[in-house]
């Protein structure tokens, strides 16, 4: 196990690598631990930029001065390096979207020692490839991520969480998606539980509050629910996907699961096959024989 | 080496005899795209009417080596859709058929040749909208959003395409047929659908394409505020940011462009302002409402003389209509123009603006200023005259603007795309190094380097052997260069 401390480190390590014809598995292999600096927070531009090996705690430490979050809240406490790679979310992936909705400029070393830039630090640029996107869900397989440029959000006001116990869980997912309320998570905990949770202003979370109960039933709770949810996420066996009209289905077949209904992830007590298919997984194999032709990264 | 009959024939057994153009005054048509300066004629214009067809005339190209373009409705204003001499252009305007509404998933699938507008009017009565509204959307086609990852004005809040769309049915540029994501969200593996969106047609076809569509808002407010200078309204920007309000649009306009809007449309802007701006806020009603105060509160205190709020919708709509239509509105202020998309930190918007403002007046043209605040993407339109050799001029100025983006962190464009117009000027923002990375992604997807070659990537051809840093540029060391 090496721990970097530099991009420069890290192509070192991986040029070597190349050289003498070993693999490296990068987290195991190779990882960023040591490279844990906030770069850049500008507080008026809603990004930062950091080194990868920086953990999502100490990352919200560093912005919380400033009244801002990166909206990322997968199980544990991961780096974002991870994150990216592992395409690693939680609850408030219903707004706010996964690592690959927050990233907008990545440094990557690739399997020769090679560093290259893509994206940048400002929200919106599409200029050149998004290489940034696609190393979300690579798994260390195409590069080394160094540096990572993030979209932030404000730091809500207030928050509130309600969980609804019911029978009939996909009855009231589907009646709140079909509502002009704004979650930012929506977790169905099946079996018998939803819960949601509304941020921001306090007057618009009280109003949203009501709305819900008005609307499915259900009672504030306090936030542990959330926790609850990452740690049935963090200790689920499988993961697979469903179109969001089809949770009823999906929950009759299934014993017990977290739902993220709204963008289609479910985690399962029971192992779940790979669903990719051949036509992606040769395509995924081409993208990673050009970046890494020698094999390197395992 | 031209087509040969052979190969024309093939061709149009694939699509119908009636579906391919070959005649010289019809293929003009489609020899540019929005951004008009740049022409080709392309040997032969195909339209498929599926995903089968796109791929047999596909599969014809990969076999014989023909480089293609695909092509929606010629909106995009980078030459994102140039036609390659000697190579021919797929028009994906037939396949136009919203195939599948699911509201339950909050999901439309459509074909690539639906205009971008359509897919809101299609599920609008049942409170739903597709958020990307490039200024062109009446037109614009979804197949060519995918290509560029069209933004538009709402995208500060709800993101751009990339953000939109959850699967792609795509014909790779060997024919092969891949689907990319579904209606779900997140599949396993890198990105391939994040990386495809944004690609400039360079990676494949999209032929179907499954977009999410959002509710409509509980409340929307549409507030107009006028400041004495760009610096306030630029302030002004930045501290509503700053105070944790997500507007769902924050939209500026200068001087000239706020004059040449009022006398197109009459949208009743205020009189004597040198910087307007548009700020919408959608979402819970009490929140709106807090936030439209707060609104009009930083703008005064920036300096702002005026700050109104849209009464109804009909005034909301002409508010807009001066912003969206300020491009055309332009050509009545100057003969020609050309429309830069740089972006900034928007931190640095007042910095940026003042130093538009210092080249505009070193080269001796004026420039415009229209465009998104909120995320920082510049649309600064240089005046001028064609006739009076003025060109070289204009052309001069915008790369300054562009350097002065790139200056201060930004990038080369928001959201028009690199196309053959910033190609060249891809290694002031990304090193020889990026470049390369980029082809491997290319390559990935075309090996052959035939689906629309020239694009996005610079090489010699277009480029010149410029002294610099692509006297070797990754096209060249692969042996790519003299293809082009």
């Amino acid at each position: 196990m090496a721990s970097v401390s530099s991009l420069e480190q890290a192509s070192a390590a991986l040029r070597a690598a190349s050289a003498e014809g070993r693999t490296v598995r990068i987290g195991t292999d190779l990882d960023a631990a040591g490279m844990s600096l906030v770069l850049e927070h500008e507080a008026g531009d809603l990004t930062c930029t950091v080194e990868a090996g920086i953990r999502l705690s100490a990352l919200a430490a560093a912005l919380a001065p400033s009244g801002q979050r990166l909206s990322l809240d997968p199980p544990g406490d991961p780096t974002v390096g991870a994150c990216l790679a592992g395409n690693l979310s939680g609850p408030l992936r219903h707004r706010f979207g996964a690592p690959r909705d927050l990233v907008l400029g990545v440094t990557l070393v690739l399997a020769d020692g090679t560093i290259v830039n893509a994206g940048g630090k400002v929200v919106k640029n599409v200029a050149g490839y998004d290489l940034g996107k696609l190393v979300c869900g690579s798994r260390g397989r195409l590069a080394f991520i160094g540096r990572v440029s993030l979209r932030l959000h404000p730091a809500p006001v207030a928050a509130a969480t309600i969980v609804v116990e019911t029978g009939d869980p996909a009855s009231v997912a589907a009646e709140l998606l079909a509502s002009q309320l704004v979650p930012s998570a929506l977790d169905v905990l099946h079996p018998g539980r939803v819960a949601v949770l509304f941020e921001g202003g306090a007057a618009a979370v009280a109003a949203q509050v009501r709305a819900t109960r008005a609307l499915v039933g259900g009672d504030e709770a306090d936030h542990s629910v959330w926790e609850e949810s990452r740690a049935r996420q963090a200790a689920a066996l499988g993961r697979t996907s469903l179109a969001p009209g089809a949770l009823r289905g999906f929950l009759e077949g299934a014993p017990a699961a977290v739902v993220r209904p709204a963008a289609g992830i479910a985690y399962l007590s029971t192992a779940a096959r790979d669903e990719t298919p051949e036509p992606v997984r040769l395509l995924q194999e081409r993208v990673r024989e050009r970046f890494d032709p020698g094999g390197v990264l395992a | 080496m031209p087509l040969s009959p052979a190969v024309r024939a093939e061709i149009g057994a694939v699509v119908g005899g009636r579906h391919v153009i070959t005649e010289p005054e019809q293929l003009r048509v489609y020899d540019c795209d929005g951004l008009t300066g740049w022409r080709a004629t392309p040997e032969l214009v195909a339209l498929p009417g599926s995903t089968a067809e796109v791929q047999g005339v596909v599969r014809i190209c990969a076999r014989e080596g023909i480089p293609f373009v695909a092509r929606g409705a010629g909106t995009g204003l980078s030459g994102g859709a140039l036609p390659v001499v000697e190579g021919i252009v797929i028009v994906l305007t037939r396949m136009n058929r919203i195939l599948e509404i699911d509201l339950a998933s909050q999901r439309v699938v459509v074909e690539p040749g639906v205009a971008n507008l359509d897919v809101t009017r299609a599920v609008a009565a049942d409170g739903f909208f597709y958020a990307p509204d490039p200024s062109s959307q009446q037109v614009c086609t979804i197949g060519g959003n995918v290509a560029e990852n069209s933004g538009g004005a709402h995208c500060l809040k709800n993101g751009f395409t990339v953000n939109h769309v959850t699967g792609l049915t795509v014909v790779l540029p060997d024919g092969e047929v891949v689907e990319l994501g579904g209606k779900a969200l997140d599949p396993d593996g890198p990105d391939l659908l994040g990386a495809f969106i944004g690609s400039e047609g360079t990676l494949g076809i999209a032929t179907e394409i499954t977009l999410r569509v959002l509710r409509r808002p509980e409340a929307v407010t549409t507030q107009l505020a006028a400041f004495g200078s760009t610096d306030a309204a630029g302030e002004a920007v930045s501290a509503i940011v700053s105070a944790g309000i997500m507007p769902a649009a924050i939209e500026m306009m200068d001087r000239l462009t706020i004059v040449a809007a009022e006398q197109a449309y009459h949208p009743g802007y205020p009189e004597g302002a040198e910087a307007l701006l548009l700020v919408e806020l959608d979402g819970i009603a009490v929140q709106v409402d807090q936030d439209t105060a707060a609104v009009d509160r930083i703008c005064r205190s920036c300096g702002a003389f005026e700050v109104r709020v849209a009464r109804d919708d009909a005034e909301r709509a002409l508010l807009w209509l001066g912003r969206k239509g300020a491009f055309p509105a332009m050509g009545r202020m100057s003969p020609d123009y050309y429309v830069q998309d740089g972006v900034v930190p928007r931190t640095k918007l007042p910095e940026v603006l003042r130093r538009i403002g210092e080249l505009s007046r070193e080269h001796g043209l004026q420039v415009g200023n229209v465009f998104h605040a909120g995320d920082g993407n510049l649309h600064p339109l240089v005046l001028y005259d064609a006739a009076k050799g003025e060109t070289e001029a204009a052309k001069a100025l915008a790369e300054a603007i562009l350097g002065a983006c790139l200056d201060v962190g930004g990038s080369l464009t928001g959201e028009h795309g690199v196309g053959v117009d910033k190609a060249c000027s891809m290694p002031k923002m990304f090193s020889e190094r990026d470049l390369e990375a980029f082809e491997r992604l290319r390559r990935a997807f075309d090996p052959e380097g035939i689906a629309n070659p020239g694009k996005v990537i610079p090489t010699p051809r277009l480029c010149g052997e410029v002294p610099g840093p692509y006297r070797q540029h990754p096209l060249e060391l692969i042996g790519l260069g003299e293809r082009f």
